[in-house]
């Protein structure tokens, strides 16, 4: 087993058939910040796992296609089990340029928030940016990359998206924040720098069905959790008093 | 006088095969309760159809036959809504299912692969060993 940091970090990657570029992101994140890296493969079909094994990381390899974010899930129980103080999630395409993480956590541990997202607002298509305003104005959350896959999570976001509420998520997104949101947990952002993906295009936005799909999906999502945010908040400060 | 046969012998049939797969032991403990007032209903409803029209002016329906399809079709809505929040809670508990498979087979290998580099299989620290307990 790696050696323990005096800040336990585990850095998740989730991947899907990521072969191409699951390689060079795991090596470059070990350069980066000397974390343990944890590949959690979503049932590839291709080499993903052993490439990731021989570039030095552990991986975890799902038995059946949980998704994006059940993957990044089990890598969040796995943390849980060996007791890291912190997680790191990053995607396996290499649109995440490892450079960019001592920053990150670099800001995790100024602004003290739960979670912390490196967002790059000047990718953002027009649609993804209607999109965004849309689901501001349902949920209130003010985060303007909500979909990106580069975050720093504490233990105790750890232990809320770790927990089973947060196994229905298909995405994560938007249902990880507003989740996080509901058990008073603070947001971050960070803007960073990504490149446009390598191997093929985003999962969530690859077609109009599939946006359709995706916006419906996460409208019901947010009318399940519509006011939760509020009450707590209003229960809080009628215990403060 | 006909009708009465035709509902009687539809509804002993129906209420015939439920009885008999709930003894068969094929529906599980609640679900059996449910068929078996199912089944009950259906009899009784089948075997003596005047209680329809009893039941029409009890509750002031003019066409008293429409009430038990009325109802009827309720139960069906309920019990499928009933039934998505099973799926619902099953789905859950196949993904949890599915991920700590996952880890716990990566440990074996982990733990089997530290036991060759030792040549001599020995227990390992229980320092070393996450804990097992816990909930899914």
């Amino acid at each position: 087993m790696t050696a323990k940091s005096p800040f336990r970090l585990l850095a998740v990657i989730p991947a899907r058939n990521e072969a191409a570029t699951v390689a060079d992101v795991v090596r470059g994140v070990i350069a980066a910040t000397g974390a343990d890296v944890l590949v959690v493969s979503d049932a590839s079909d291709d080499a993903t796992a052993e490439l990731a094994r021989s570039a030095g990381a552990q991986v975890i390899e799902l038995p059946c296609r949980l998704g994006a974010w059940g993957a990044a899930q089990t890598g969040m129980r796995y943390a849980r089990r060996r007791r890291y103080a912190m997680v790191l999630t990053l995607d396996a395409d290499g649109q995440h340029h490892p450079h960019e993480l001592p920053a990150l956590l670099a800001e995790q541990r100024r602004s003290g928030a739960n979670v912390v997202i490196g967002t790059y607002a000047e990718r953002l298509s027009a649609a993804k940016r209607l999109a965004w305003r849309y689901f501001h104005l349902l949920t209130g959350i003010g985060v303007q990359d909500f979909t990106s896959g580069l975050r720093v999570y504490d233990r105790r976001a750890v232990r809320t998206l770790a927990s089973r509420h947060a196994s229905l998520l298909d995405y994560q997104d938007l249902g990880v924040l507003m989740l996080l949101r509901k058990n008073g947990l603070t947001l971050q952002e960070l803007p960073t720098v990504m490149s446009p993906r390598r191997q093929g295009g985003s999962r969530v936005f690859s077609s109009w069905l599939m946006v359709a799909r995706y916006m419906l999906h996460t409208t019901v999502l947010c009318f399940a959790q519509i006011g939760t945010g509020r009450r707590q908040r209003a229960a809080r400060a009628g215990a403060a008093t | 006088m006909t009708a009465q046969i035709t509902s009687g012998l539809i509804s002993v049939l129906l209420a015939g095969a439920i009885l008999y797969l709930v003894r068969r032991d094929h529906l599980h403990g609640s679900y059996a309760l449910w068929w078996l007032a199912v089944a009950g209903a259906i009899l009784v409803l089948g075997v003596f159809p005047p209680v329809i029209d009893w039941l029409g002016r009890l509750t002031a329906i003019n066409y008293a036959p429409i009430l038990p399809i009325i109802i009827g079709i309720g139960m069906i809505l309920i019990r499928m809504l009933k039934m998505d929040i099973d799926r619902s809670r099953r789905e859950r508990q196949l993904r949890r299912l599915a991920q700590k498979l996952a880890i716990l087979e990566h440990e074996i290998v982990e733990l089997r692969r530290a036991n060759h580099a030792d040549d001599e299989p020995k227990a390992p620290k229980p320092a070393d060993l996450p804990r097992i307990a816990g909930r899914r």
